[in-house]
């Protein structure tokens, strides 16, 4: 084809869907539509590009922009912020998220006037430069993408803007998931927090390796337990995990469960959370980190020491390149690339199994919310208990999704701090998120309106796939025993340091007692440096038990 | 050539009022500073309740304190004083920039500074001092350390083989010399990603492929200590070689070629040629090379924190690495100043005693 034809026929392309998009802006924002006409625009919103066409690209970030541009036009005049400048710092990892945010916010910057600058982070070391900009009273962006974890830091030290009325509407917030409304992105009663993602760890599994019938033959010939099926407990995945050692599955090494093992700027921390909150965290308990009176660490717990020797006899039944192995090269280099068959991760591992030119798993995945214990360990008794209502299950909501929060230096420039508001409230919009969601963007579902099945089987996607995704995601964020992580500062201290310990005990340099005790040791000492009576207060607020 | 401190109407000749006003220009300005770094001290301290919200005007202080001291200078010694014009800026700039920091860095060492602290940075004498003595992971650091310093004589020995190749008549030359030095213009952090996360990846990586097609079921090269330390050895020795061997290659195009060709004559082998000969008299470029190819390796952390993370268990881990998490991660601005002050004291005490044997082993030598 004649590239003059090619580029026509894009443009031609992209001017109908703006044109689309432009005549559902223009009768208002997306929400004042008629049902029907709103499920439409949805719908067609859900086409770009379209699930198994390849990974979205710039110009549909772009296209997708433009047509949730409706409901920043019933609050912005064009051309309103001509003249200002706003910085918006984020991430630029291979997830996407500031990427993403260029595309979507261009055609916003061309309707307000507005220019954004962007300071882009690269995953690992967002948490240092966030602290030494705080520390050093350096603040030099007015938008910043941060998950809840940070509130304690920025929220609590009045770094933030408050979220004005207009902007809870436009973003229809009460759409929000239980989980993600008051008090995460509140502090002291102010809500600050435009939430654009909804974190939890679920378990992703490989659907040909539960249905393979040899793989069943073998596991009764072994004299295991049960059928062959998908796990339920961390017992049975680790069970699975040792079967599996030495087999095939079309023609290649099979394997179980995989442990992101090597540090990621304390973000890999999160992934012994997600075997040892069913062990850790009681039903009867809300805390399971720390001891809420004394912020006495639990990590050398039985319950957590038991997690760390469960990663330890995994390890020699993983690939022999596990130890190596961070969370990023497990979910997409190993997992999504055909190698294990087990896997907790955030809900990007779902919308990428589809949408990502290099998954090779999209027809062969499925969901749960992560596996339970049969017993689970209660801290006031020091026992472990079997419940009556069976294995105790507790997902983790690790880093409780990233959210956009607008800085308090613009506060004092009325139009600047209108400007970055919309900007804020054009990402984090109801429509806009279903998108984000459905496609490769480092966000996962987060409201109610996204867990409606037959919107993702309209964009494309196998109904039985999309439903254990949305089920596994739902059934995590209204656990009644959900796992809820401390909103308090220097959380990520915590973690890094633990990372450092348990890279050892991985290495076989201590064990799981004695490295537990360490990262106990290490953590009391953080907390004290930090505050600890501020720490107390902070966590049980996080808690919701003050 | 007329010389101008002795000429009629030259600035040479300090008239006495100009002197003195120069003096007090100096001293005015210099007392005006000072009692501004103080008042600001005071006020940060909060013992006075007025000062600036942030240090910058006493930057801009720092630069007028400067001008006035030229000024000064020119007025009270005349030509002399112009001569200080061409020393004077940089050494206000060695002040602010090396001196300052060293010397305030000294003073966060001793500070518990941690960033997310309600509290802010609190004096703590030696707390952090004793925290480096007991601390396991900066002792493990600082034994990779010894091995990775040791690496260096490996990759001497390697640069000084291509230097002799390289300064032989040999066949495209040239085009070798450009090929060598390619991998130390490249980027530590490239190589990282080029070699350590691509050609040596477990599942794709073709030097994995190879390795297995060789025999080696497993071929995993970050995974147990030995063989992920010596992985990072490589990678490194790999940037590093070429800057040892061009300038060992500089010293071996210096050598006169006569004693090569009479010792040739007097019917030395080559090996004799190289190791009377050669070798000793390469003695002072090698150990420039030896002692500026350490200091480099003392500071390796690029490639360590993109490869491993100083994983598994620590036995890749490098000092710098180590500060790099202790700062990044954890916020711990104090401590980790203390980690990298004592690393200076440290790598200081190294290099004399090591520049010291070297000068006395080349003496005897010679």
């Amino acid at each position: 084809m004649k590239i003059e034809l090619y580029n026509l026929l894009t443009r031609r392309s992209v001017l109908k869907g703006g044109a689309a998009a432009a005549a559902l802006g223009v009768a208002g924002t997306a929400g004042l539509l008629p049902k029907s006409a709103r499920a439409d625009f949805r719908a067609d919103l859900l086409k770009i590009p379209g699930v198994g066409v390849g990974s979205p690209t710039d110009a549909d970030w772009q296209k997708v922009g433009e047509m949730c541009l409706g409901a920043t036009k019933q609050n912005v005049t064009e051309g309103e912020f001509a003249g200002v400048e706003l910085t918006f710092m984020g991430l630029n990892n291979q997830n996407l998220h500031n990427l993403l945010f260029r595309g979507f916010l261009k055609p916003w910057e061309a309707y307000t006037g507005a220019k954004i600058n962007w300071i882009d982070l690269a995953q690992a070391d967002y948490n240092g430069r966030l602290q030494q900009a705080i520390a050093t009273g350096t603040v030099d962006f007015d938008i910043i993408e941060m998950g809840a974890p940070f509130e304690g830091d920025v929220c609590g030290k009045g770094l933030a803007s408050e979220m004005p009325d207009w902007v809870k509407t436009q973003i229809e917030m009460d759409d929000y998931v239980g989980y993600l409304k008051a008090p995460v992105g509140t502090w002291g009663g102010k809500t600050y927090r435009i939430s654009i993602d909804g974190d939890c760890h679920n378990f992703n599994y490989r659907t040909d390796y539960f249905s393979n019938a040899e793989l069943a033959e073998a596991w009764k010939a072994e004299g295991n337990a049960g059928e062959w099926g998908v796990p339920t407990t961390w017992q049975q995945v680790q069970a699975v995990t040792k079967f599996l050692k030495g087999k095939q599955v079309d023609g290649q090494d099979a394997y179980g469960y995989l442990d992101p093992i090597k540090g990621w700027g304390g973000f890999g921390f999160y992934f012994l959370g997600s075997r040892a909150t069913a062990y850790a965290k009681h039903p009867d308990d809300p805390a399971w980190l720390f001891d809420p009176d004394t912020m006495k660490p639990r990590i050398n717990n039985p319950a957590w020491v038991r997690a760390i020797q469960d990663v330890i006899d995994a390890l020699p039944y993983e690939p022999a390149d596990q130890l190596n192995a961070d969370p990023g090269t497990t979910g997409f280099q190993q997992f999504l690339a055909g190698t294990g068959s087990m896997l907790s991760w955030w809900g990007d591992i779902g919308s990428n199994a589809k949408t990502n030119d290099s998954s090779v798993i999209g027809d062969v995945c499925g969901f749960s919310i992560l596996p339970g214990s049969d017993d689970v360990y209660n801290s006031k008794t020091g026992q472990w208990d079997k419940l009556a209502s069976g294995p105790n299950f507790a997902p983790n909501m690790a880093y409780i999704g990233w959210g956009v929060y607008v800085m308090a230096r613009v506060d004092s420039d009325s139009k600047k701090q209108k400007a970055a508001w919309s900007a804020a409230a054009h990402l984090g919009g109801k429509d806009i998120s279903l998108w984000t969601a459905a496609y490769p963007s480092g966000f996962q579902p987060y409201r109610n309106s996204h867990f409606n099945v037959s919107e993702w089987v309209g964009a494309g996607y196998d109904e039985a796939f999309i439903k254990s995704y949305l089920d596994s995601e739902a059934n995590s964020y209204n656990h009644p025993n959900a796992a809820i992580e401390p909103r308090i500062p220097g959380i990520f201290q915590y973690y890094s340091v633990a990372e450092d310990e348990l890279s050892k005990i991985w290495a076989g340099g201590s064990d799981a007692q004695t490295g537990a005790d360490r990262i106990a040791a290490a953590w009391e000492k953080i907390t004290d440096e930090i505050g600890r009576d501020n720490q107390i207060k902070l966590y049980k607020a996080s808690l919701g038990l003050s | 050539m007329q010389d101008v401190s002795t000429s009629p109407g030259s600035i040479a000749r300090t008239a006495p009022d100009r002197a003195v006003a120069g003096t007090w220009l100096i001293a005015v300005a210099s007392i005006l500073f000072a009692a501004l770094v103080l008042a600001q001290s005071l006020y940060k301290a909060e013992v006075i309740g007025w000062g600036f919200e942030t240090w910058r005007p006493i930057a801009l202080a720092y630069v007028g304190w400067g001008v006035a001291l030229a000024l000064g200078m020119v007025w009270r010694r005349g030509i002399e004083g112009h001569k200080s014009l061409f020393v004077l800026p940089a050494v206000l700039f060695t002040v602010a920039m090396v001196i300052f920091p060293t010397f305030f860095g000294l003073y966060i060492a001793f500070t518990d500074w941690n960033l997310s602290s309600f509290e802010g940075r609190r004096f703590s004498g030696l707390k952090n001092l004793y925290a480096l003595f007991a601390d396991p992971y900066y002792w493990n650091a600082l034994g990779n350390m010894v091995f990775y310093v040791l690496t260096v004589l490996v990759q001497y020995a390697i640069a000084f083989g291509l230097a002799l190749l390289l300064n032989a008549e040999i066949k495209a030359r040239k085009f070798f010399r450009v090929a060598f030095l390619l991998p130390f213009m490249l980027s530590p952090v490239a190589v990282s990603w080029m070699i350590g996360k691509s050609l040596l990846e477990y599942r794709y990586g073709p030097v994995a492929k190879l390795a297995r097609f060789l025999g080696w079921d497993s071929p995993a090269f970050f995974t147990s200590p030995w063989v992920a330390k010596t992985s990072i050895a490589v990678m490194d020795a790999w940037v590093w070689i070429p800057f040892i061997m061009i300038m060992l290659l500089a010293g071996l195009q210096a050598l006169p070629k006569e004693l090569s060709e009479a010792a040739k004559v007097d019917g030395a082998s080559k090996w004799q040629s190289f190791w009377q000969i050669t070798f000793p008299l390469m003695l002072p470029v090698s150990i420039t090379a030896i002692v500026l190819r350490i200091i480099f390796q003392l500071k390796l952390a690029d490639i360590v924190i993109n490869v491993t993370s100083g994983g598994p268990g620590g036995a890749t881990d490098t000092v710098s690495s180590f500060i790099f998490r202790e700062y990044r991660d954890r916020s711990n601005v104090g401590y980790g100043t203390m980690l990298a002050e004592f690393y200076l004291v440290l790598i200081i005490i190294f290099i004399t005693l090591l520049l010291s044997i070297a000068n006395r082993w080349v003496k005897k030598t010679q």
